[in-house]
């Protein structure tokens, strides 16, 4: 089932038009990764998914019921995380959260365990200090206990990793990867590893229109040209090597790096057997050779270039 | 009504650990205790600077004179006061962004105008009691309350007005994000006001009545009718303000 | 003289409440590093200036924690 439907909405900011009828879904209980870079228009489809922008054209479902800005009745479905999350400085977390789950009307009885369940799983239940004094990291932990709290269908992470030291991605990474049981997660990004990491599914942005989208796995075998990535002790020894490998008929593509050099094939097995072939014959010693997988990385720069 | 009071409790936090609700307080018992002093102790301080030899015949100070401060106070860095404290109480919410994840929890947007306005009306209505409890206690002490008329709706009529701006400063915070709007937008209006109070027949559905007549109110030099529809002007005055307040923040985008 | 302990009882709590507001402000200064605007300096004095200082400092000079 689909518990997001996206239908060729549009948005306008003055002339400039940022989602240019964008169309997606999003499964029940999987991972969704929202990738674009910088202005593409990630934060802004999200707000409109929350009701919190107007839809200038097309229409958006949260679990088949319709968006309608300004109203929050189906914001009761939905868990978001801003990209900066912003609480009352002066709250302690647990008061913040008390304050959340009241406004959503999760009674009195549940409401206390429901807090210490989330703060433990978001590593907070120690932190009894204001939220003021909190570093980014902690608060985007909060976050994410505050988007969780009404136990939602849908858990919505505007780039939750971005501003974060590596230590405090992973543990938003790993946060993400144990609710994922519990609720379906779209998160916007535009680091792509950590959307290797997690995601079942991605949609990349691009021009306010979907360029790519499908699971990991798909996108992968679709665009199978692989690489095989040399590097050479001299300058030299890539001169030789270069002149025997040329003569390799089924070659896409060389590209010269600084002290090598990235080949492509669409047959990498023929290809690596006569890379192997020409080390033997010239007599060179490399100091690296690597299989490149087809990544999201080089998926992500063709459709945005 | 849960996510009323669950909001209305947050402004009272808000208020206490900003500090905004003890200075507020400290403010006006402060005045309670001016008031009387200060008309008790007026005609000696004006006796003592005068030159030697020179006299001047001040009648003895009354009650009217206590009350006389307890309107000038009141009205004038009394309402200033209140006006400032909760200049920010839209806009900071609007500049730091922390409504986005209480409106995603599905909180109605009305809910978070009446719970806001609640919170700053018990304030306001607080304060101004403990200076009137103080202010009425110490005169009653140094004088005696005859002569004093319509005391009562006098008072109320201030109260009001402090309604009024409170209405005004949230308008004010929602119609420009920011604090210096709000400020602004309430002070204009209040100017406004105040020009128009130029023309003595404005006076009776003029909403500046309910803090410049109040002691004319007091000696019956003002009919108790206009003040009275003075303040059934202010009152829809507010009923208004919050009415545009509701429609222009549905229409906000966040 | 007399007149000033006749208006004691009433002259006491006044200065109570301004030197215990005006303590409250600085002591909030002095403990705190970031203003929203102005420093230090200009803040402690602004606190001497009747009550207004420091109620302005708490409305206007008081930072985020």
């Amino acid at each position: 089932m689909d518990i997001l439907q996206i239908d060729g909405i549009s948005k306008q900011f003055g002339t400039n038009k940022v989602i240019d009828r964008l169309s997606f879904s999003v499964k029940e209980g999987s991972i969704f990764g929202f990738i674009g870079q910088n202005g593409a228009g990630k934060t802004t489809t999200m707000k409109m998914i929350l009701g919190l922008l107007k839809i200038d054209q097309g229409e958006i479902k949260v679990c088949g019921e319709k968006v309608t800005y300004g109203q929050n009745k189906t914001n009761q479905m939905i868990g978001y995380l801003p990209d900066v999350p912003e609480f009352y400085n002066y709250m302690k977390p647990k008061e913040y959260l008390k304050l959340c789950g009241e406004i959503t009307g999760i009674p009195r009885t549940e409401l206390d365990n429901k807090i210490s369940e989330l703060l433990n799983l978001v590593g907070l239940i120690g932190a009894n200090k204001k939220i003021g004094g909190f570093s980014r990291g902690m608060k985007q932990r909060l976050g994410i206990a505050q988007a969780l709290l009404n136990e939602p269908k849908l858990l919505i992470c505007d780039e939750p990793t971005s501003a974060l030291d590596p230590i405090g991605r992973k543990e938003i990474l790993d946060i993400l990867e144990r609710v994922k049981g519990k609720t379906t997660v779209i998160f916007s990004t535009h680091i792509l590893s950590d959307v290797e990491r997690i995601c079942d599914e991605i949609a990349v942005l691009h021009d306010g229109k979907v360029a790519l989208t499908g699971t990991i796995a798909q996108l992968k075998a679709r665009h199978s040209q692989e690489g095989l990535q040399i590097e050479f002790l001299t300058l030299n020894d890539r001169e030789h090597f270069l002149n025997c490998i040329s003569t390799f008929e089924k070659i896409n593509q060389i590209k010269e790096t600084k002290m090598g050099l990235t080949l492509f094939s669409e047959e990498i097995h023929l290809l690596q057997a006569k890379v192997f072939e020409c080390i033997m014959a010239e007599h060179i010693l490399p100091t690296k050779i690597e299989v490149l997988e087809p990544s999201i990385e080089h998926l992500f720069m063709e459709v945005v270039k | 009504m849960n996510a009323f009071i669950a909001f209305f409790k947050k402004e009272m936090m808000e208020s206490i650990r900003t500090y905004k609700f003890y200075i507020l307080a400290v403010v006006f018992v402060l005045f309670g205790f001016m008031n009387p002093i200060i008309a008790k102790v007026m005609p000696d301080l004006l006796g003592s600077l005068l030159p030697d030899g020179m006299t001047i015949t001040l009648s003895e100070p009354t009650a009217l004179d206590a009350w006389g401060q307890f309107y000038k106070n009141g009205s004038q860095m009394g309402i200033v006061i209140l006006v400032v404290m909760f200049s920010g109480i839209m806009a900071n919410e609007f500049a730091k962004g922390t409504l986005v994840n209480i409106l995603t929890k599905g909180m109605a947007r009305p809910t978070v105008i009446f719970s806001k306005l609640a919170a700053a009306s018990i304030q306001w209505t607080i304060s101004y009691l403990l200076c009137i409890v103080i202010t009425y206690g110490y005169t009653a002490y140094f004088w005696t309350m005859a002569g004093v008329e319509n005391l009562f709706i006098s008072l109320l009529g201030l109260w009001i007005f402090g309604e009024l701006m409170i209405s005004f400063v949230i308008l004010g915070g929602i119609l420009f994000r920011s604090l210096y709007g709000s400020l602004l937008f309430t002070g204009g209006l209040v100017v406004a006001m105040t020009i128009l109070s130029i023309f003595p027949q404005t006076s009776s559905f003029n909403p500046v009545t309910l803090s410049t007549m109040n002691l004319a109110l007091l000696t019956s030099g003002y009919e108790v009718s206009k003040f009275l529809s003075a303040s059934l002007v202010t009152i829809v005055g507010m009923i208004i303000s919050i009415f545009a307040s509701v429609v222009v923040f549905n229409k906000k985008q966040i | 003289m007399d007149k000033l302990i006749e208006y004691l009882p009433i002259l006491i709590p006044i200065i109570v409440l301004e030197l215990g507001l005006m303590i409250a402000a600085i002591v909030h200064i002095l403990r705190h590093k970031t203003y929203r605007i102005g420093n230090r300096t200009i803040w402690i004095l602004v606190c001497f200036i009747q009550i207004i200082g420091p109620i302005a400092y708490f409305v206007f000079g008081r930072g985020d924690e």
